[in-house]
């Protein structure tokens, strides 16, 4: 599972099996790769180096999911769109790179809600962010600066206006 | 607004990207801010953030350098906010790899897991599971036998993911928690039923016998969960290859076709189609279903389905002649891997007048 930026650099990338790229550099040159043939082609699904990945764009933001070429595709498919509908939510429907590096902890949370060690662990983004979205809601005001009190309420009404 | 929001942040970062340059030695010296008193929740979630970023880049820790910084990381569990645990679960686990002594946390995890926020629970299970070795496997074994039948579906899988992870740290996990898995089975929620199914394979999948029973009891039932499904399909197909007697078996796999759910249908026609042993008659609904799918709008359903034909066209080269029509259609698809194989397909198939065109 990764998000690359568009320049095909890694913002988070996870790999759960050690036979598959085991080193860094092994990784980060599969990510080259990957990105320099899917970053054009709007094309959602791609066979490399025996792997089967499913991707989908954001602005300036790329989100893959890789599986054995045994794999089901769909499967995967469903979690592509748990990753990509999770981080949407999580970050009010502004998905780019500034907003994910803003919220990278939430969104790091978030992987980790969907896959465990490269076993599906929820694939419903609904759930997903109920389990890790937790912000606002949960920090009692008085741990709050009023900086970060305006900036909620900004956003509530902004969203509000926008509803 | 955006502008604002834009010029504030600047302010506050340097602009750019704030985790670009960061140097590893400085991020784990500012992680000594841990052992502060009080912790300051914000702080420390950022400075943690930054850690787990330069991990993820690819950065690596020596054993001391990753040591220090999962003992500070310890420290952090004084503080009771919801998002700095959480991030400090997914440290332990980055960090249990390559740092010694991490087995200190048992405690804390274990409270956690015990406790009565779901949101620490499910988390504090498979954080606990990752530093948890075989020497320690008897002193947990309650709590996850317990979390395994727990009511709330986060937590119940949760423990039934991180039983098929222990298997590698003792290889009778599963075995031993099959009772509460078998129970966890029954559940609603689609994700247990397809974990708790997982643990019971991983369980018995020694004993054919046991498997067979397995894959019996759940065919007449047919798990509502489609992930679940995936794998009962993959559980008969592989039993196909080893008993003799396999009528229900392929039965119940061509009921599969009907499923409600897309994921299910092409995992059933994949499976009836590489059956060695079956002959045209068995696979003609499930090359129907291909056929279908080679006509949907989304690009991974027609290159599954133009795949799966791709392989048949090996061995039934006849059978795959009836889809030669819409797989002229994939050859000028907008995604080149359809194309590709639609052509090599079709060329397998060897219709003269289709070569031609």
């Amino acid at each position: 599972m990764a998000i690359l930026d568009n320049d095909g650099n890694r913002i988070l990338a996870k790999y759960y099996d050690k036979n598959v790229f085991p080193t860094s550099k092994e990784q980060k040159t599969f990510e080259k790769n990957l990105f320099s043939k899917t970053h054009r082609a709007n094309a959602e699904i791609i066979m490399l180096d025996g792997l089967t990945c499913v991707y989908r764009s954001s602005v300036d933001l790329f989100f893959y999911v890789m599986g054995s070429s045994h794999e089901n595709e769909l499967i995967l498919m469903s979690v592509l769109n748990c990753l990509y509908d999770s981080v949407t939510s999580i970050l009010r429907r502004n998905v780019e790179k500034r907003t994910v590096l803003d919220s990278l902890d939430i969104v790091m949370l978030a992987m980790d809600e969907i896959c465990d060690g490269g076993i599906i662990l929820d694939a419903d983004a609904t759930s997903v962010v109920q389990r890790v979205a937790l912000r606002t809601d949960d920090i009692p005001l008085g741990e709050q600066t009023v900086a970060q009190v305006l900036q909620s309420a900004k956003e509530q009404l902004k969203w509000s206006l926008l509803k | 607004m955006i502008t604002f929001k834009r010029d504030k942040k600047e302010e506050e970062d340097g602009g750019g990207n704030p985790f670009q340059n960061l140097e590893k030695t400085t991020v784990l010296q500012e992680a000594r801010t841990f052992n502060n008193t009080p912790v300051n929740p914000r702080k420390c979630a950022h400075i943690l953030t930054k850690i787990l970023y330069l991990l993820n880049q690819g950065e690596q820790l020596g054993t001391t350098e990753a040591t220090e910084a999962f003992f500070a990381m310890t420290k952090l569990f004084q503080s009771r906010d919801v998002i700095l645990r959480r991030l400090v679960y997914l440290g332990i686990k980055e960090l249990s790899s390559l740092a010694e002594d991490v087995i200190i946390v048992t405690s804390s995890l274990t409270k956690d897991m015990t406790g009565k926020e779901d949101l620490y629970r499910a988390a504090a299970i498979r954080a606990l599971c990752t530093i948890t070795d075989s020497s320690m496997l008897a002193a947990i074994e309650r709590y996850m036998k317990q979390a395994i039948i727990d009511r709330s579906p986060a937590v119940s899988s949760a423990a039934l993911v991180s039983s098929l992870h222990l298997t590698s740290v003792s290889s009778d996990v599963a075995r031993r928690w099959a009772n509460e898995a078998q129970e966890a089975l029954n559940c609603d929620n689609v994700m247990v039923q397809y974990h708790a199914l997982g643990v019971l394979y991983q369980a018995r999948k020694a004993d054919k016998h046991a498997v067979i029973k397995l894959v019996a009891k759940l065919m007449r039932t047919s798990p509502k969960s489609p992930y679940a499904a995936c794998m009962l399909i993959r559980m008969a197909y592989k039993l196909l290859d080893e008993v003799d007697e396999g009528e229900e078996l392929i039965g119940f796999i061509e009921s599969c076709l009907r499923h409600k759910s897309e994921m299910v249908v092409y995992e059933a026609a994949h499976a009836l189609v590489n059956l060695g042993r079956s002959g045209a008659r068995e696979i003609g609904p499930a090359i129907s279903v291909l056929q279908l799918f080679c006509g949907s709008p989304k690009p991974a359903l027609r290159f599954a389905a133009v795949r799966t034909l791709n392989k048949v066209a090996m061995s039934h080269p006849a059978a795959v002649t009836a889809c030669n029509l819409d797989l002229e259609n994939l050859i000028t698809d907008s995604n080149r891997s359809i194309a590709t194989l639609a052509i090599t397909t079709l060329l397998k198939t060897g219709a003269e007048s289709s070569v031609d065109r």
